[in-house]
């Protein structure tokens, strides 16, 4: 929600009172409206905005992919190749991302402060804001309560991962749980949103019908819309359940599954693509283990090939639908990877100097940012925090980060760093 | 000093027997104040389930409505609510309401729930006096009795407990206080925050070297707590100060005479100055306002659905009481009464307030939840959903009995949400897990507001237990109305099973009609028809 600045301590309540009542995310929109004055309810509808965020959890090797630098002395073994760019290279790990550079932006600077997963992840999807002492949201949820979905038949965000899914409430921070995500562990939607096979369409719209009737009478002559709310929740299930095959990765489209890799993470990011035409505001798609402490070059081999196809094909299809304009896509991890071989043939961690890719809603179409030192280690002169991403990622997406706030029990917050700024030379 | 203290409450106490009861001076201001017609007062079926819920924590089963509704007695409201508070039941529900409001389903510290809740449900089956719990949870030691109240201590984090007792016992949010003045609340300032620190910054766990056992215990103090606003340059310090309240000095002592005691018995010496002591001493006392008044609010918000001071926890001059004389009331009477939480229910109760009907007064549209003139309806906590649905398709007896054997593999729980592991939960236990993970707040979060969400409108359409406990067999509802030919008979059984009332005309209608069309799948079509009143507005709350 955007927020207009209160004088008074009233202010700060009626916020908190509306943001508690709200169904957010994971209630669908329909208190949405309640939130919003309505010239800015109209302005945000016309935005299309969204985003896909690729979380190589762990963290993808610079070397290996975005940054080589064959010649330095903590090169691998991999050659580096050219791209779509003049005088740009890329990994010959990312041959199909090569021949799209000239679509995309890197970032080859990115300089941010914890070298430990743990803290790290959430730190960096939180965009590391001064400590208030409050939860930040990630920033699907921060999209989510800030733009809201744009399709009101579907949740804002949507989290495609390996392992369990659900309703996953935690990412909110202190947004509320409404404001968290929907979680599809290995594709698939929680059980939940299956009707039992027991229970055909017909009777489901039979029961239904008892449950409204009931309800009718029950709400004509009380209070509150607060009443109301409850029956709205059943609709809201009912359109998602009527949308299920857009959760399924199982749906998905034979020729497409080949073009994107039957490997989970290429199957999530078709998924991904789906759910962004079905007009989900932010989808997260997440591969675990980069941490390539060890055989770094031959599990880079494995790995990077699955983000390299998958991501080249969807900036393909997203542009080749007209979406590639307002689809923010960003690529990235916790942090980068050492510029030393350790001794297992890996590299550890290393914030200091890491690149993140960046397509699409507003970024520079072949734009490669950011000087390093010869060997790649370091940034040559300043680097950009995570903080300067997250100012870039809202100003793309039409919210101004210097005069967007939070409010939470009375504190104005700001969505992002204070101390930090876009990233004007990735951006059109 | 402890003689004037009983002569004080023992004046205040006669004084009070000569006004009204509580429950009159409840409605005569509630009723001054209303600016508009009130609802008609609630019919016994209505009242019956509400105070039900709200004192036995569940839904009444169909003889005891129709025993209710066929009692002819002028006195059966007052006696039915002076025999539900002093049920098994009452001590276990308020045990449930009590934990979640004070530790809101964080996994804390090191004494087991069972302990905890125990505790809870002693104090709940006796005389419940607050200041007396409060002061229990805030002094725990670890030593004997006091072992299970030190629940609330958790790990001893000193900023987890200064935020909390500055918000569940006094009313007061004080999180941005912690860096800075509140920015809105002009009366909250950095120093109520690092005054309620400066109490607990000695407490500590320690471990008993002899039976190896966590205890509390505290260090000793260095002297003032400094801090800082982030927005200025200038320390500030203070001692351990309330809100409110004269700063406490913190006294030095001779070199070697700083401890009562030496160290003894596995635990470490004891200071002389021991703040948290101090706390529990003189935080639950009639002379702090902030303390009575916060605990009048919490009951009357958990009774009537509504804070007089709504948040709960935004208790501030920028945010006044609904009804600022009927606080002032409550807070003299609920002193004057030794703090007996039960009295203050049993009073709320009492009272036409509570007892009004959630039908708005005929000819109004709306009625602003603040002005009480009819009752606001309260979401169910999930403890109370889970015993409602059982309760209400007959299956309470059989579920709640379920035990996993004690070799069986562990449930998958996030299995089971995701769809990956087909197992259905074999003990009450996994499915009330399953009820919380689903209708609880995240740990941390107070559940104090209403939120039906998607995920549970979801989970109540297609979960397989739902369902499952809505196919007749072990003698449960939809199983005993197959029985009935008659349609009334089987209306009636449903709606006092499920609604706790009888069917309406139009209602024995709907349920014919749909009886009659679905002749031939008859057991399916009562299993439909009690799903779409579990699933009803009506069922979901407690109205």
């Amino acid at each position: 929600m955007k927020t207009t600045p209160h004088g008074h301590a009233c202010g700060s309540l009626e916020h908190d009172i509306s943001r508690r009542q709200v169904l957010g995310t994971l209630g669908g929109a329909a208190g949405f409206g309640s939130l919003l004055q309505p010239g800015i309810a109209e302005e945000i509808t016309k935005q299309k905005k969204q985003v896909c965020l690729i979380w190589l959890d762990g963290g993808i090797s610079q070397y290996e992919s975005w940054h080589p630098l064959p010649k330095s002395k903590f090169a691998g073994p991999f050659r580096s190749i050219k791209t779509s760019i003049p005088g740009v290279h890329f990994s010959e790990l990312v041959p199909h991302t090569a021949r799209i550079a000239h679509k995309i932006s890197v970032i080859r600077t990115m300089a941010t402060k914890d070298p430990n997963h743990s803290t790290g992840v959430p730190r960096i999807q939180r965009g590391d804001p001064v400590d208030r002492g409050v939860e930040y949201p990630h920033l699907g949820s921060a999209v989510a309560k800030l733009l809201g979905p744009a399709n009101p038949e579907l949740p804002p965000y949507i989290w495609i991962k390996p392992g369990n899914g659900g309703f996953i409430a935690r990412e909110a921070g202190f947004l509320g749980a409404q404001y968290g995500t929907l979680a599809l562990g290995d594709g698939k939607p929680p059980i939940h949103i299956h009707r039992p096979g027991s229970i055909s369409a017909e009777v489901d719209a039979a029961r239904n019908a008892l449950r409204r009737k009931a309800n009718e009478r029950f709400s004509a002559y009380r209070n509150a819309s607060e009443i109301d709310a409850y029956e709205t929740s059943y609709d809201m299930a009912q359109q998602l359940m009527a949308r299920k095959d857009i959760f399924d990765d199982s749906e998905l489209d034979e020729k497409d599954r080949e073009r994107y890799g039957s490997h989970p993470l290429g199957r999530h990011i078709l998924q991904a693509r789906r759910l962004l035409e079905a007009g989900v505001r932010f989808v997260k798609v997440n591969s675990y283990h980069w941490d390539t402490h060890g055989d770094n070059f031959n599990m880079s081999q494995r790995l990077i090939p699955q983000v390299d196809r998958p991501f080249a094909a969807l900036v393909n299809d997203l542009e080749d639908r007209g979406m590639l304009d307002h689809t923010l896509l960003i690529v990235m991890s916790e942090f980068g990877r050492t510029p030393v071989i350790n001794s297992r043939l890996g590299r550890d961690h290393w914030p200091d100097c890491w690149s993140v890719v960046l397509a699409g809603c507003g970024i520079k179409r072949g734009a490669i940012i950011g000087e390093t030192t010869a060997d790649g280690a370091f940034v040559n002169g300043e680097g950009y925090d995570i903080g300067h991403l997250f100012h870039t990622i809202y100003t793309l997406l039409g919210i101004n980060p210097r005069k967007t706030h939070y409010r939470y029990k009375g504190q104005k917050l700001d969505i992002a760093h204070g101390d930090c700024e876009p990233i004007r030379e990735v951006m059109l | 000093m402890f003689r004037a203290f009983c002569l004080i409450l023992t004046g205040i106490a006669t004084m009070a027997q000569g006004a009204p009861p509580l429950h009159r001076e409840i409605d005569r201001i509630i009723n001054a104040q209303a600016g508009g017609p009130s609802a008609t007062i609630s019919s016994d079926a209505e009242f019956f389930r509400r105070v039900q819920l709200d004192i036995a924590g569940t839904i009444p089963d169909t003889g005891q409505v129709r025993a209710f509704l066929n009692d002819k007695s002028a006195q059966k409201r007052a006696q039915l609510i002076d025999s539900l508070l002093a049920s098994e039941s009452f001590a276990v529900h308020w045990t449930d309401r009590l934990s979640t409001m004070l530790l809101e389903r964080q996994a804390l510290g090191k004494v087991t729930d069972g302990q905890w809740r125990a505790y809870l449900k002693r104090s709940m089956q006796g005389t419940p006096r607050w200041d007396v719990m409060t002061r229990q949870m805030l002094a725990a030691t670890g030593k004997d009795e006091s072992r299970a109240a030190m629940k609330f201590l958790g790990n001893g984090s000193h900023h987890r407990l200064t935020e909390d007792v500055a918000r569940l016992f006094l009313g007061m949010n004080l999180k941005c206080a912690k860096c800075h003045d509140h920015p809105s609340v002009k009366e909250w300032k950095q120093a109520h925050y690092w005054g309620l620190y400066a109490y607990l910054k000695q407490t500590k766990q320690a471990t008993n070297s002899k039976d190896k056992q966590v205890y509390f215990v505290e260090s000793l103090a260095t002297g003032k707590i400094k801090f800082q606003s982030v927005f200025e340059d200038n320390e500030e310090q203070t001692g351990p100060r309330l809100p409110g309240r004269p700063e406490v000095t913190i006294p030095t002592f001779e070199k070697g005479k700083e401890f009562d005691k030496p160290a003894e018995d596995g635990l470490p010496a004891v200071p002389r100055f021991r703040p948290r002591e101090l706390l529990a001493r003189d935080l639950p006392v009639k002379e702090n306002t902030h303390f009575v008044h916060n605990a009048v609010n919490r009951i009357w918000f958990l009774m009537m659905g509504r804070g007089l001071v709504h948040p709960l926890d935004e208790m501030h001059g920028g945010n006044p009481p609904s009804h600022p004389e009927l606080r002032a009331v409550l807070a003299r009477e609920f002193v004057a009464h030794q703090f007996d939480l039960k009295w203050l229910l049993r009073e709320i109760a009492l009272s036409k307030s509570y007892q009004r009907s959630s039908l708005l007064p005929e000819g109004v549209k709306t009625v602003a939840a603040s002005s009480y003139r009819t009752a606001h309806p309260k979401a169910m906590s999930p403890e109370q959903l889970l015993k409602a649905i059982l309760k209400a398709t007959g299956n309470l007896e059989k579920v709640t009995a379920m035990k996993t054997a004690p070799d069986a593999e562990k449930f998958n729980r996030r299995g089971y949400f995701s769809g990956t592991h087909g197992e259905m939960p074999k003990s009450f236990e996994e499915i009330r897990a399953i009820f919380l993970e689903t209708f609880a707040q995240p740990a941390g979060e107070a559940e104090d507001d209403f939120l039906p969400g998607l995920n549970r409108s979801l989970f109540l359409m297609n979960d397989r237990l739902v369902m499952h406990w809505l196919e007749p067999h072990d003698g449960n509802l939809v199983q005993g109305l197959g029985k009935i030919q008659d349609p009334g008979k089987i209306a009636e059984e449903m709606y006092l099973s499920v609604l706790a009332r009888f069917p309406e005309e139009e209602e024995l209608q709907t349920l014919k009609d749909y009886l009659e069309k679905n002749a031939t799948r008859r057991d399916a079509a009562l299993g439909e028809l009690a799903w779409a009143l579990l699933t009803s507005t009506e069922f979901r709350l407690n109205h």
